[in-house]
């Protein structure tokens, strides 16, 4: 069946995204890999009481029955692994499943941790927050029994008060941002974030779990896995003060900067992507969430990461937009849009103020050695890298993975594509480009897929040509 | 042929070098230099992939020749040079195909030494598998014409196969069951970053000047005569001028008023993650249109024949993934949960009879050293030797003389198509 528009993620811009224009009379495909619906910040286990504990539960369980009374042909554990333009639209492979085509096409996938590298982050233990808060959420499992929370960005209260509530010892949280700077532009914060922020820092102050801004793990030690790691504070440009090394004991510790979005969709239909003032690549779009692609929507993450509220408010307004697009009424009145644009447009303000306070620390790289490595797949190091750029003649981020190939084993440079654009511009004394993380991020089969599952069995068309035995 | 030593050679990779520099911290020398653009080289050479790069150094290294400029509009490998499946093999199907490739396989053997740089070549053998009588026959060909020109080749039944590869089904079960195979013991996989640095960093310390992000936008003609070339940087002047640019030949030689009868196709590739090792050969199946090989870190690599339809776009096709994992799986079933990462796609300077385009052209002082299709990073070495040595001395090597650009007027084509069209 060919649908008027595929919304691929069901987190809360998707499922925002499908009810809406399910609502407006749309045929609507909604798929997503995780057998769930709630994306990363609804996650839950396979029994609901999993997730009552969460944040916004009731929103989320009205937006499933919304969407379990709707229309909308929702496939869960279906990986969008391959996505190209037809004549009237868009047809995309999903694993385990026939393909999907669809006049329209949002791209909802949401955002994966960005993470940085420095000495000792290969070992066991080592784990980015939303490892981590994956594992609790999805399988109620705690990645240590002593652990250093550590990084930059709000993301990092609720990990580590809910590792304290599994039962983990939290050593302390290490946050490289200056949070008290968002004290200088008090309107820009909601009240909600303000009471949500003071229950966080309640439940570290009861556990007595110390909180310390400016400071950043540099590096982790360990034998067969981490057992302790070094903290230090941060000057202005992120450098480490010296003597303000200590070491702490713990046999876990989680360590991100924020989230990346996940752009391999739109990204091999050719949209348009720009740099976010937090570093990250994001999907260019205007106003009413169009991409640079004709018939390419984008909600949430992808637009640039602002959180969970914004990505349902835009994931409405897209549900709207593709709704009118399709030739059906919208679902709110004029006025609703109005606000709900409004409301946006105060998301994103407040975004903007958040990756301004927790920007990654500049001076990240001066963390590292020259045997630090930077891409874990390949086990390439910081000396290669550099060597890339000084000795080979490297100058933009494409040549540096040909030259030494980070980013081309396992991560397909998810994990080590941020650090090494990062690096390369730096070496070649200039600022990161957005032309830089494309490099890293383009990934023409989305999700790697078994070769059963690309050789067939047949699809509805008959294309495929192998059957198995 | 042999090598003069009296060169200047690159600072030498040594153990006792490493624990130098890894207990000292004394660092290692540039891999090569940045130069300005000279006004004049007495040799341009347009292209930094492997022939190019290997042109420049046999230049230098065995005539002396060493006022060279290599001009490269990327930067040196980015072309097919830095895509390509790196299968070494000479087990061709001509007389002259065999004798030339059997030479450049023989400069692969000495490579690293000569370079002084690690290239592993891994010479773990080459099988190649026919389905059908009429393959069989042209395997029982190429294995007599190999063995004449003294190159380790022969066929070999199913049950020899299954015990040089246990995972490929030789049952009757598939569709096109497996009936024997042509096993040549010194083919083998090479690790081709390696050998265009080693090529880029020996010409460099004799003194050829490399210089990236330079491009060739016009070659100057007076009087039948090559003038130089003009690039992005400036005008250069230069009595002789290569063209090393593969997939580009066509528009290269365009600028030089030389027509060739090239067509350029996409070749695509793709990657799996890494496995615990199982393959030690290179398995390529003609009927199947598809190869295997297993790199030192595990990943399979696949390829396949050229995209059907000729294009200078380097982007993978859902239709050659989904089809290479077909045929890889009637191969070896057991592969089926194993996962794509990525794939990706090269220029392929196709010619008719699937041999290569090398010598003089009717525009004296310009060479060609193109039509390397799906097939050409096996003859960098010996295309390299050879050109350099024609450039220098003006006499044309007897080993290539039988590619040059007249065959195809005078009508003596050198037909490899039935051994090069998916076995690269
Ligand atoms: C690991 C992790 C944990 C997080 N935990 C929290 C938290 O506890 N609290 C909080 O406030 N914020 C959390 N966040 C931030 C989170 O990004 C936002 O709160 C919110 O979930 C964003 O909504 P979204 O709909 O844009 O994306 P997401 O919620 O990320 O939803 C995207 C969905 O797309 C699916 N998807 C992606 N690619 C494909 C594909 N190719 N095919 C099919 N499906 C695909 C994913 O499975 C996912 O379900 C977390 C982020 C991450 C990465
Ligand atoms: C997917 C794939 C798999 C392959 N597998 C094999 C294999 O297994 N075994 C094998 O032997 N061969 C194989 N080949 C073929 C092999 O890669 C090529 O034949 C070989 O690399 C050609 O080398 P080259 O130096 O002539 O060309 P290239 O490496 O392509 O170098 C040509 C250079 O010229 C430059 N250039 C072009 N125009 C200009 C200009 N105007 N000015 C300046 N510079 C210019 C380009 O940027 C390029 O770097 C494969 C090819 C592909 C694409």
């Amino acid at each position: 069946m060919n649908h008027d528009v595929a919304v691929v993620g069901a987190g809360p811009a998707g499922l925002a995204t499908a009810v809406t224009a399910a609502r407006a009379g749309c045929r609507v495909a909604l798929l997503d890999s995780a057998p769930r619906l709630g994306g990363q910040f609804w996650r839950h286990g396979a029994s609901e009481s999993s997730g009552r504990e969460h944040q916004a539960w009731s929103v989320f369980a009205a937006l499933r029955a919304d969407l379990l009374d709707s229309e909308v042909d929702y496939t869960a554990a279906a990986a969008v692994w391959f996505v190209e333009s037809t004549p009237d639209g868009f047809r995309l492979q999903v694993t385990g499943h026939p393909p999907v085509r669809a006049r329209r096409l949002v791209v909802a996938t949401g955002a994966y941790d960005r993470a940085l590298p420095f000495p000792g982050w290969d070992l066991p233990g080592v784990v980015t927050p939303g490892a981590a808060q994956a594992l609790l959420k999805g399988s109620g499992v705690a990645v240590g029994a002593r652990v250093v929370v550590a990084g930059a960005g709000p993301f990092l209260l609720p990990v580590a008060t809910g590792l304290l509530a599994a039962g983990a010892r939290v050593a302390g949280v290490y946050e490289a941002g200056e949070p008290l700077r968002y004290a200088r532009r008090p309107g820009a914060i909601a009240l909600g974030k303000l009471a949500e922020a003071a229950r966080y820092a309640a439940t570290l102050a009861r556990h007595r779990v110390p909180y310390r801004t400016g400071h950043a793990v540099v590096a982790a030690h360990g034998e067969s896995a981490v057992s302790s790691v070094e903290v230090g504070r941060l000057d202005r440009h992120g450098a480490v003060v010296s003597g303000s090394r200590r070491s702490i004991g713990c046999d876990a510790v989680t360590v991100g900067y924020g989230f990346t979005p996940q752009l391999e969709l739109p990204l091999a239909l050719g949209c348009g992507t720009w740099l976010d003032v937090d570093g990250s690549l994001v999907l260019e779009v205007d106003v009413a969430g169009r991409t640079t692609v004709p018939g390419v929507y984008a909600a949430g993450e992808v637009t640039g990461v602002g959180g969970a509220d914004l990505a349902l408010t835009e994931g409405r307004l897209v549900g709207a937009v593709v709704a009118l697009a399709s030739g059906r009424r919208s679902p709110y009145p004029d006025s609703v849009l109005t606000r709900m644009l409004d409301r946006r447009a105060s998301q994103r303000r407040f975004a903007r103020l958040m990756h301004e306070v927790h920007a990654p620390p500049a001076g990240w790289p001066s963390w590292l050695d020259d045997s630090t490595l930077v891409c874990r797949c390949e086990e390439v190091p910081l000396a290669r890298v550099r060597a890339a750029v000084t000795d080979l003649g490297a100058t933009d981020a494409r040549t540096v993975r040909g030259l030494c190939r980070t980013g081309m084993g396992w991560c397909q440079g998810r994990t080590c594509g941020y650090a090494t654009a990062a690096l390369t511009a730096r070496l070649g004394g200039r600022a990161l480009t957005a032309a830089d993380l494309v490099a890293y991020a383009r990934r023409p089969i989305a999700q790697p897929v078994p070769l059963a599952e690309l050789a067939g069995p047949a699809d509805q068309s008959g294309g495929k040509r192998y059957r198995p035995a | 042929m042999k090598l003069r030593r009296s060169l200047p050679r690159p600072a030498r990779y040594s153990g006792f070098g490493l624990l130098r520099h890894a207990l000292g911290g004394a660092p290692w020398p540039p891999v090569w230099r940045r130069h300005d653009l000279r006004d004049r080289y007495d040799v341009v050479v347009i292209g930094g992939g492997v022939h190019g790069l290997a042109t420049a150094y046999y230049l230098a290294a065995n005539h002396g020749v060493n006022n060279v400029a290599v001009l490269e509009r990327g930067y040196l490998g980015g072309g097919a040079s830095g895509r390509n499946t790196a299968i070494i093999r000479s087990n061709y199907l001509t007389p002259e195909g065999v004798a030339f490739y059997h030479r450049s396989v023989r400069l692969y053997e000495s490579l690293a030494a000569d370079l002084n740089f690690n290239v592993m070549f891994s010479q773990r053998g080459h099988l190649t598998l026919a389905h059908t009588d009429s393959a069989l026959r042209t395997m029982r060909w190429r294995a007599e014409v190999n063995k004449l020109q003294g190159v380790d080749s022969s066929l070999v039944g199913r049950s020899e196969i299954g015990s040089l590869v246990p995972h490929l089904d030789v049952s009757d079960r598939p569709r096109f069951p497996i009936l024997g195979g042509l096993w040549h013991p010194p083919g083998g996989i090479v690790r081709h970053d390696a050998v265009v640095w080693g090529y880029a960093r020996g010409a460099d310390a004799a003194g050829v000047h490399l210089h990236q992000d330079t491009e060739v936008v016009g070659i100057d003609v007076t009087g039948g005569r090559v003038q130089g070339v003009r690039t992005n940087r400036g005008r250069i002047a230069a009595p002789a001028v290569v063209a090393c640019t593969a997939g580009w030949a066509s528009t290269v030689c365009d600028l030089a008023g030389v027509a060739l009868p090239i067509t350029t196709f996409p070749l695509q590739a793709a990657v799996t993650e890494p496995v615990r090792p199982f393959l030690d050969t290179v398995v390529v199946s003609g009927t199947r249109h598809v190869y295997v090989s297993q790199t030192d870190r595990g990943e399979l690599v696949f390829g396949a024949a050229v995209d059907p339809f000729p294009s200078y776009s380097s982007r993978g096709s859902l239709e050659f993934t989904e089809g290479v994992a077909a045929h890889v799986l009637e191969l070896m079933p057991a592969l089926a949960p194993v996962r794509i990462l990525r794939q990706w796609a090269g220029l392929c300077d196709m010619t008719p009879d699937f041999s290569p385009v090398m010598g003089p052209t009717p525009v004296e002082g310009f060479y060609v050293d193109v039509g390397w299709g799906t097939y050409g990073f096996k003859a960098g070495p010996v295309a390299g030797e050879t050109m350099a040595s024609l450039v220098a001395t003006g006499k044309t090597p007897d080993l290539i003389a039988p590619f040059d650009l007249a065959r195809f007027t005078d009508g003596r084509l050198v037909g490899e198509r039935g051994a090069a069209a998916v076995g690269h």
